[in-house]
């Protein structure tokens, strides 16, 4: 046994020790281990051992062979890199403690050059995406999707700036213009200060639908930059953050935005390619128009998880094919949860099940017009009268929360859930420079419920749990309520 | 290397090659030779024993014999080391490095007479 622990720890010399002398130092182990029998002996014989070990095997790993030296010349094939061996001396104290401080000062220095001295360009601004997820098309429900073909000169805007693909985009599409770099770290001066305030004032005196407050707002902004109240703001992100604030201390409309975008804005908006169109419909088909689930659970509960809202024209049967599934339940779960938004056309269709007439939606970004209104009674469906849940996350945003507003609004549905994202994308983009742009809304869509709606705020549940109890509590909900009946 | 590596002796070089001087040995018997030569305060373990060997032979200093067995440890064939001219040369003038300083040492009073 002794033997075979010393045998394992003789692994931890250089193999070239071991071939060299391993068979002598485990012959001179055993022959110590025969003569010194006995407890204290033997104790004895593993302190030298082991002490013996500490020593030598640093001093092993320093030593090199002289013959290495020689052997690296004529082992080296012509052309074929290989490490000599320059010097027939171990490393001095001082040679490592050199080379140890200057590996410390290349890793610093990288560090720093890396942090500070390159632009971080993220990952999904190299990448063009081939497949985009449902409702990223022409949705006017989300914040990632691109302008429409008929939205041309304008994008919608939510709370946020819109994310621009315009890094990805300029390698497959001519772009306008000369392409402007991104703004790394740069300060506002007064004449941008001033081209942005000018540009917001007449872009907001040109479209925004309330022409009084659009006077009275544009005014405010130049006031306050001739009283020098944004001298001080340098930073973008502050600066329109401080506009935002000014423009709504006169009106309080939480769809109106100055927003900033460190990646510069593309000079005209980018309509989808009949690719992305393609690549769409693909997507739609591969993902099963994003209907994710579709179960009838235990008591006759039905279950249907949508993670987007997709295009009315590619889905209807699928959405169709879903709901009628569940038309026989006696209540129904929409779980929401991971639903990112899309089209309001879709958020209408699935609605209409939910009612015996004909019900208003508000959308806040369109006016209202007949396809406000839901296509109810859906033929055969019996699900008018059943039961409704909505699960919801801080991860529910745009369309999905008109979803959720609507249903809660009416009391047609219970929310069960986490307060959803606040994503109303309810203006529409103007851009002012390079770098600013200017939400507002053109339109002024009627709400018939409330003052306000979820934008920035979210949609606020009838049962707050986090989202993934959301699920149990519903059914707990729906089961309690079946059985009232 | 080895020169270096021997400039100045090392204890345990020294003391090998003093164990070499009255018989060849193995690496078990150096080991005894040494512990018993320095009245057991030197144990040599088989990593700075056969290290030491190493750099002595590279040094010509001592030299490897046939292979043998030792009657005494059973049968099992040992490789012997005997010392060169070269190391008893070495041997003999680090002898006299230490008696020189054991000779001022004696006379600084620091050891007695009777140690040499």
């Amino acid at each position: 046994m002794s033997e075979k622990i010393y045998a394992w720890l003789l692994r931890l010399y250089p193999s070239r020790f071991r071939e060299a002398h391993g068979e002598d130092a485990l012959q001179l182990f055993r022959d110590r281990a025969r003569a010194e029998e006995g407890f204290l002996l033997r104790l004895r014989l593993w302190f030298d051992l082991l002490s013996d070990l500490t020593l030598s095997v640093p001093r092993e790993y320093f030593h090199v062979q002289p013959q290495l030296a020689s052997l690296s010349a004529h082992l080296r094939p012509d052309g074929v890199p290989s490490f000599c061996v320059l010097a027939n001396e171990s490393l001095g104290p001082g040679a490592l403690l050199f080379g140890g401080v200057l590996s410390f000062a290349a890793l610093v220095t990288f560090s720093v050059l890396l942090n500070h001295g390159v632009r971080h360009v993220p990952l999904n601004a190299l990448i063009r995406p081939t497949q985009r997820s449902a409702g990223a098309r022409s949705s006017p429900f989300d914040s990632s999707a691109p302008p429409t073909a008929n939205n041309t000169g304008q994008e919608t805007i939510g709370s946020k700036p819109p994310e621009q693909p315009e890094i990805a985009a300029t390698s497959s599409r001519p772009n306008h213009g000369a392409a402007p770099k991104p703004r790394v770290n740069a300060k506002l001066d007064a004449t941008e200060r001033r081209r942005v305030i000018d540009g917001a004032a007449a872009i907001l005196e040109k479209d925004y639908f309330d022409r009084d407050n659009a006077k009275k707002m544009a005014a405010a902004l130049r006031a306050h930059e001739k009283n020098g109240d944004d001298h001080a703001v340098t930073d973008g992100p502050a600066f329109a953050a401080l506009l935002t604030q000014q423009m709504r201390e006169v009106s309080p409309d939480r769809h109106l935005t100055l927003a900033y975008s460190e990646a510069p804005l593309a000079q005209h908006p980018i309509a989808p390619t009949p690719e992305d169109l393609a690549g769409y419909r693909k997507a739609m088909k591969n993902q099963h128009c994003t209907f994710e689930e579709v179960a009838i659970l235990p008591h006759n509960i039905g279950y249907l998880k949508l993670n987007s809202f997709p295009d009315v024209s590619l889905c209807r049967a699928t959405a169709a094919a879903a709901m009628d599934s569940l038309n026989h339940t006696e209540a129904v779960i929409f779980d929401l949860r991971d639903n990112r938004g899309g089209e309001p056309a879709m958020v209408s269709f699935l609605a209409a099940y939910l009612f015996d007439h004909p019900e208003y939606l508000y959308n806040p970004r369109e006016n209202t017009t007949e396809e406000s209104w839901t296509h109810s009674p859906v033929p055969g469906n019996k699900l008018a009268d059943k039961p409704a849940y909505v699960l919801t996350s801080s991860r529910t945003l745009s369309g999905a929360e008109q979803f959720c507003y609507d249903l809660k609004m009416l009391k047609r549905a219970t929310l069960v859930g986490e307060t959803t994202g606040g994503g109303a994308h309810a203006g529409v983009w103007h851009r002012i420079d390079d770098h600013f742009g200017i939400g507002i809304p053109e339109t002024k869509a009627i709400n018939p419920y409330s003052k306000t709606d979820w934008a920035e705020i979210g949609v606020e549940p009838d049962v707050q749990v986090q989202a993934a109890y959301a699920l149990g509590t519903a059914k707990e909900l729906a089961l309690a309520q079946l059985r009232k009946k | 290397m080895p020169k270096q590596k021997l400039n100045p002796l090392p204890s345990a070089a020294f003391q090998i090659l003093l164990a070499l001087a009255g018989e060849d040995l193995h690496g078990y018997g150096i080991m005894r030779q040494v512990a018993e030569q320095t009245g057991g305060r030197m144990r040599l373990g088989p990593g700075t024993l056969y290290s030491s060997i190493q750099t002595l032979l590279e040094a010509k200093l001592i030299e490897e014999t046939d292979a043998r067995e030792d009657a005494k440890l059973g049968n099992e064939r040992r490789r012997y080391y005997r010392l060169t001219s070269a190391g008893r040369k070495l041997a003999r003038s680090e002898a006299e490095r230490f008696a020189c300083l054991l000779r001022v040492a004696r006379s600084k009073k620091i050891l007695r007479g009777e140690y040499v």
